[in-house]
């Protein structure tokens, strides 16, 4: 009775996807907390993904993103809370039925069958012939770009091949939603760059639910729709890239969001920013004019200033570091190399200053 | 589907099957025969009493203890430096040393007896040599005595002391003594107090595996002890055979039991305790690793893991090139025990006399043909073979079922159900055949087939849960998940991606399975009831009767059979593709 009423479920859900085009998939997490014997991978954990949106979770290691995706995937029972999937409690569907892509966070491709074999089999699940799965999966690897490894093992592969290969086998069977566990951790920059923005064009012409697990926030900011930024299995803050860099909640997600200035709460007036009580002022490294002591800044009505000596330059490509000690703290400014500008040396006494309308009060 | 799903659900209803033999077979007898001990239902110690106040009972209870004791230290002082030096031997001889003593260990039991009588007896190879030589005029004593005893025993018990050895000390981490070394110890002190105490765990499963099986010894005494070396187990098969006095055989059997549990709680507990890890994934196998390493379940294929250290800690300094040398003779002295028997065996198997000799004067197949040409033998053969093969299919049908759902469970729960399944083969043989006994004769199939199949596979599921659980504990579930996401079942999650992963374990486990049935005596005889002849009932037979030549054919077809059972394995294994293999040696 069950199976019958689950089977209705699933086929409604591919039924829907294929009438009006976008895929009902939207996705609620219903305050999920997820036990393991004591410890609590997951906490209260209430969210909701958009049809079609592109929603990335971040945070660091052991905060509960693998856990969220399982308990989605089913192969996790909640503790307590429940899952909708398309307004309906998806409790009862066991994993088989749910119709998900997942890229596992260790590839899980099979080690038993060639890389062809592995990405005919989610086709073969569905019942395709072998002639159309030949075509397809044709299609597919030339797409991740291993058109001549069709026939290798999964161990005769590097650690990027196998990951290409577990991408293309979870995007091949065009199920309506993708979840993706830090998908792209192996490869190297110029590989991980071009594999995102081929994930980017495929989400934007396919327009499928994705939920990607990432640690690397450069890859969260320039994929997502929107950022749900985790810590020890709750949800920090849910935001859209920019709204989260530019307003941070708190100073944890300022800190794994890009780099964050702290203006010392017991420090001098001018460092505590007009912070209320209980909360720091924070300040992006961007956000900051260096200037020559000689020649300072002085539009004091909009601007904050504060006078220091350069303690460090790191020279990274197109941008230029300073970090100068400002009496008992260390601030970080960040300028992009322009020609003409003057460079500041070790030791150099220099005007820090910056809008005031920048500076950000966060929660502790 | 909606089975497939409540099962998938509820992993432990797969061990339903294996269990429900276990207990139906094993567990409820052993029940009734324990209240049976007690006179239920007046209940008391009478039978007990009985069986201990009878001086001759008493003595036959301390000699198998004693016997048991020594049996087993004599193979610890063998085993351990055989262990030793082989794991410090390079690779290839590593491997080659491996296989070699796993085979004595696949031969049957009896034929290892036999090839002893052969030697020892009055009229066999030693004695006839040195007469022929005229060094004695009369010949020796040496055989129906305690040293034959010890002798039989030691030379079957000797790889499973060894195996668990070689699977703990090749699973040593190298850098371990390198970083001792390093520290300053020198290569004496870093053996004593780094190597020797990450051993004991294999000390530890090694002693107490042959102890229990000693303890439950049986043939070997019989056949090659004199007749005041009579072992409990015998006591209990010659009561069953003439007189079926319950209270003395329960009494005596449980006696028995209490010692093995004692032994096994004991050992196994205390030590667990010492080395408690918080480590989830430590504790999870602890408790089987008795068992793992038993049968061997990381030996076969040699691990190929890194343990070179030990060989350079025997290759420093100038004394080495001795201790080397004095190594090399050690390992060949102990293979030359393990392998000869058998290998005499065959050979003498081809005499042409009317006696075996060694080597044979002429040569011939006579032994063979009358193998081969006596119906009563080759029917026994074929029951042999028709029983190991419903045996092999059933346990491992229930074996892997009940793995796979186990591996699904908590550890904890895992655990205590692998313990019950592996009684059977934990606990002195004779003691199980007792109960199951027992068992039979209620369920009317005393000397049936089925009776005879069910009772074999009780011990040969455990062969296959064990073997199979390895396998499992090196499957990445996460390859199970990763299926399941692409809408495969249950039920072709397991076909297409789990069974194929895992099927070298379960080829291994139905190998072993087989093996088992056919090399079973003990338990057969008593639940056979004198109307159905496996081989080795009637080698047995025969062997008690008259020194039987013919036994020596069989012998060598039977010891050259695991041979060709490795050479298959390996060829499945081999065939399975490098990455398979690569999985296979890092199990
Ligand atoms: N099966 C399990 N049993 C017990 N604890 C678990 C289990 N799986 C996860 N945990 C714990 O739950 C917490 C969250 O784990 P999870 O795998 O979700 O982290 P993650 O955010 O994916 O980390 P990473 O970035 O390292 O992959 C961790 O503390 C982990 O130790
Ligand atoms: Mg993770």
């Amino acid at each position: 009775m069950v199976g019958a009423h689950v089977g209705n479920l699933a086929t409604a859900c591919t039924e829907a996807a294929s009438s009006d085009g976008s895929p009902p998939a939207q996705i609620e997490f219903r305050n999920v907390t997820k036990m393991y014997g004591r410890t609590a991978a997951l906490r209260d954990f209430s969210l909701t993904v958009r049809r079609g949106e592109f929603l990335t979770i971040l945070g660091p290691s052991g905060s509960g993103k693998t856990t969220a995706l399982m308990i989605l995937a089913g192969f996790e029972a909640p503790s307590s809370g429940d899952i909708l999937i398309a307004q309906k409690s998806v409790a009862a569907v066991p994993p088989f039925r749910r119709d998900q892509g997942i890229v596992f966070q260790s590839y899980a491709l099979f080690p038993h069958l060639t890389v062809r074999q592995n990405l005919e089999f989610p086709l073969e699940m569905r019942g395709m012939k072998a002639n159309d799965r030949l075509a397809k999966v044709d299609r597919t690897l030339e797409q991740v770009h291993l058109k001549e490894f069709g026939s290798r093992m999964p161990s005769q592969l590097s650690g990027g091949q196998q990951q290409r290969v577990a991408l293309a086998r979870a995007l091949i069977a065009d199920s309506p939603v993708l979840l993706l566990d830090e998908p792209l951790g192996a490869l190297d920059r110029n590989l991980r760059e071009q594999m995102q923005s081929e994930i980017k064009q495929l989400h934007r012409e396919f327009g499928k639910t994705t939920i990607f697990v990432t640690h690397d926030q450069e890859e969260a900011l320039t994929l997502s729709d929107r950022i749900v930024v985790m810590r020890a299995g709750r949800i920090e803050q849910v935001d859209a890239p920019e709204a989260l860099y530019d307003r941070p909640i708190s100073r944890f997600v300022a800190n794994f969001l890009g780099e964050a200035n702290i203006l010392s709460q017991d420090g001098s007036d001018t460092f505590k920013g007009g912070a209320p009580a209980g909360k720091v002022a924070m300040i992006r490294p961007e956000r900051i004019t260096i200037r020559s002591f000689a020649f300072p800044s002085v539009d004091l009505e909009k601007r904050q200033s504060v006078m220091g000596h350069v303690e460090e330059m790191i020279y990274a490509g197109p941008l230029r570091k300073y970090h100068v000690r400002v009496g008992d703290e260390v601030l970080v400014v960040r300028e992009h190399v322009a020609s003409g500008q003057l460079i500041f040396q070790l030791g150099d006494r220099v005007q820090l200053s910056w809008l005031r309308s920048d500076v950000r009060f966060l929660a502790e | 589907m909606d089975v497939f799903r409540d099962v998938f659900r509820n992993p432990l209803g797969l061990t339903v099957p294996a269990l429900t033999i276990l207990i139906v077979v094993f567990g409820l007898p052993t029940v009734f025969f324990f209240f049976a001990s007690l006179n239920a239902p007046e209940y008391s110690l009478s039978n007990y009493q009985a069986f201990l106040y009878r001086g001759a009972n008493l003595r036959i209870l301390v000699q198998t203890i004693e016997v048991s004791v020594f049996a087993t230290l004599i193979c610890l002082v063998i085993g351990y430096p055989t262990a030793y030096l082989i794991t410090a031997a390079p690779k290839r001889a590593r491997i080659a040393l491996t296989v070699l003593i796993f085979l004595p260990w696949l031969t049957s039991g009896l034929v290892r007896t036999y090839a002893w009588i052969l030697l020892l007896g009055d009229n066999g190879l030693i004695n006839r040599t040195l007469l022929d030589l005229g060094l004695i005029s009369s010949p020796l004593a040496l055989i129906y005595n305690r040293l034959a005893v010890y002798i039989g025993m030691v030379h079957i018990m000797l790889p499973v002391m060894i195996l668990p050895l070689l699977s703990v000390m090749q699973g040593i981490d190298k850098s371990l003594m390198a970083a001792a070394r390093g520290m300053g110890a020198r290569p004496f002190s870093a053996f004593w107090r780094v190597f020797l105490p990450l051993s004991l765990p294999g000390v530890r499963s090694g002693t107490i595996l042959v102890f229990v099986i000693c303890l439950g010894f049986y043939i070997t005494p019989q056949a090659l002890g004199g007749l005041r070396d009579v072992m409990l187990s015998t006591l209990i098969a010659t009561q069953i055979a003439t007189s079926f006095n319950v209270g003395m055989v329960a009494s005596a059997a449980f006696i028995l039991l209490a010692i093995a549990a004692v032994m096994l709680s004991v050992f196994g507990l205390d030590s667990s305790g010492k080395q408690a890890h918080p480590d989830r994934s430590h504790r999870k196998d602890r408790p089987k690793s008795v068992f793992r390493s038993s049968v061997l379940t990381k030996g076969l294929g040699d691990r190929v893991r890194a343990a070179y250290w030990a060989r350079e800690l025997y290759q420093q300094g100038d004394a080495s090139n001795w201790l080397a040398l004095a190594g090399s003779v050690f390992l060949a002295l102990v293979m030359t025990f393990l392998l000869l028997p058998g290998l005499l065996v065959i050979v003498m198997s081809f005499s042409g006399g009317a006696y075996l000799e060694f080597p044979p004067s002429t040569l011939s197949l006579q032994w063979y043909q009358s193998f081969f040409g006596d119906p009563s033998w080759t029917g026994a053969l074929w029951t042999s073979v028709q029983i190991g093969l419903m045996v092999a299919v059933l346990s491992t049908i229930v074996g892997t079922l009940a793995a796979y759902g186990l591996s699904r469970t908590t550890p904890r729960i895992r655990s205590s159900v692998t313990i019950c399944l592996m009684t059977p083969i934990t606990l002195p043989a004779v003691v199980v055949g007792v109960a199951i006994y027992f068992g039979m004769v209620r369920l009317g199939m005393l000397g049936t087939a089925t009776g005879i199949v069910l009772t074999q596979s009780v011990g040969a599921t455990a062969y296959v849960v064990a073997i199979v659980s390895a396998t499992l504990a090196n499957f990445d579930r996460r390859l199970e998940r990763s299926a399941l996401s692409m809408q495969a079942s249950p039920l072709q999650t397991f076909m297409r991606v789990t069974m194929p992963l895992i099927r070298p374990g379960v080829i291994g486990g139905a190998l072993f399975a087989f093996i088992h049935s056919f090399d079973e005596v003990v338990q057969t005889s008593l639940v056979s009831g004198f109307s159905i002849r496996t081989l080795p009932l009637k080698m047995w037979e025969n062997m008690r009767n008259e020194l039987d030549p013919t036994i020596a054919a069989i012998g060598s077809v039977i010891t050259l059979m695991p041979i060709l059972w490795l050479v298959a394995l390996y060829v499945t294994w081999w065939r399975a593709g490098p990455s398979a293999r690569k999985r296979w040696l890092n199990t």
